[in-house]
């Protein structure tokens, strides 16, 4: 299991400053788009008991054949669910004050876990686009290092103008820190 | 063509098995790379007891059914003999 106070090659004084998810909207959504399938069967039901054929709910083969794929399709539905939580949940972006890590979930069996250091952030950008990320203050985070031919990537993650900054900020210090040293 | 309904019971029973195997890699990629945390632990709990209230609803209703019965085919026409 991961915990903060273990973070994954974690280097001597060590800070987290940040964990951030995708924001909180996109879980609500994944949970409005289940509670509208979750109503799906009595919707049918309904359907069905108001249509030409009532008796066809109560039938001795059709009754049994409607209880088995009620039960299948919320069992599965409730699985799927708990998948899609699991994909949200799990994807996770940390910023400490050495550098970001970037633990991302794709499906079963594939994880990736990246990190960069601080000191060599070039750029670092954010984009908020769209009706409900400019409502509700989400969108991405593109962090451009040197020599890396893909950027770091933050998405759909709370207050990304915020975390830039913050990214900004702590990527000066720790040059500053590099220089320093050298 | 005869068969029992029951069939249909065991075709639920295969695809139940399958449903407990995604649980199954569901809780373990929970367990394995969720935060060490309340929440994790909070969500195994409710998935868990959700899943057991649908299997008891299903229980429920599937028990009323007589599955011995017979089902008879005969080109498109469906007949039930007991």
């Amino acid at each position: 299991m991961l915990s903060i106070y273990r973070l994954p090659g974690k280097l001597p004084d060590e800070k987290v400053m940040k964990v951030l998810r995708r924001d909180l909207f996109i879980l609500v959504k994944k949970i409005l788009f289940f509670l509208l399938l979750l109503i799906l069967p009595f919707v049918l039901s309904y359907l069905v008991a108001t249509s030409i054929f009532p008796e066809i709910l109560f039938g001795q083969i059709s009754y049994p054949l409607f209880i088995l794929l009620v039960s299948f399709f919320y069992l599965f539905l409730w699985v799927f669910f708990f998948f899609s939580f699991i994909d949200y949940y799990l994807d996770v972006w940390i910023i400490t004050n050495e550098r970001i890590i970037n633990i991302e979930q794709q499906g079963f069996f594939a994880r990736t876990i990246s990190e960069q250091r601080l000191e060599r952030i070039q750029d670092v950008t954010s984009e908020v686009e769209g009706f409900f990320p400019t409502i509700l203050k989400y969108g991405n985070v593109y962090v451009q290092t040197a020599g890396a031919k893909e950027r770091f990537f933050f998405s759909e993650i709370p207050n990304p103008d915020e975390v830039r900054d913050t990214i900004i900020k702590l990527a000066e210090i720790s040059k500053k820190r590099a220089a320093h040293i050298a | 063509m005869t068969f029992p309904l029951y069939i249909f019971l065991i075709i639920y029973f295969i695809f139940l098995l399958i449903w407990l195997i995604f649980s199954f890699i569901g809780v373990y990629h929970m367990l394995k790379f969720g935060f060490l945390n309340l929440t994790t632990f909070f969500v195994i709990f409710i998935f868990i007891a959700v899943s057991f209230l649908i299997l008891i609803a299903s229980y429920k209703y599937l028990s009323q059914i007589d599955w011995r019965m017979n089902i008879s085919i005969f080109g498109d026409i469906i007949k039930i003999n007991f």
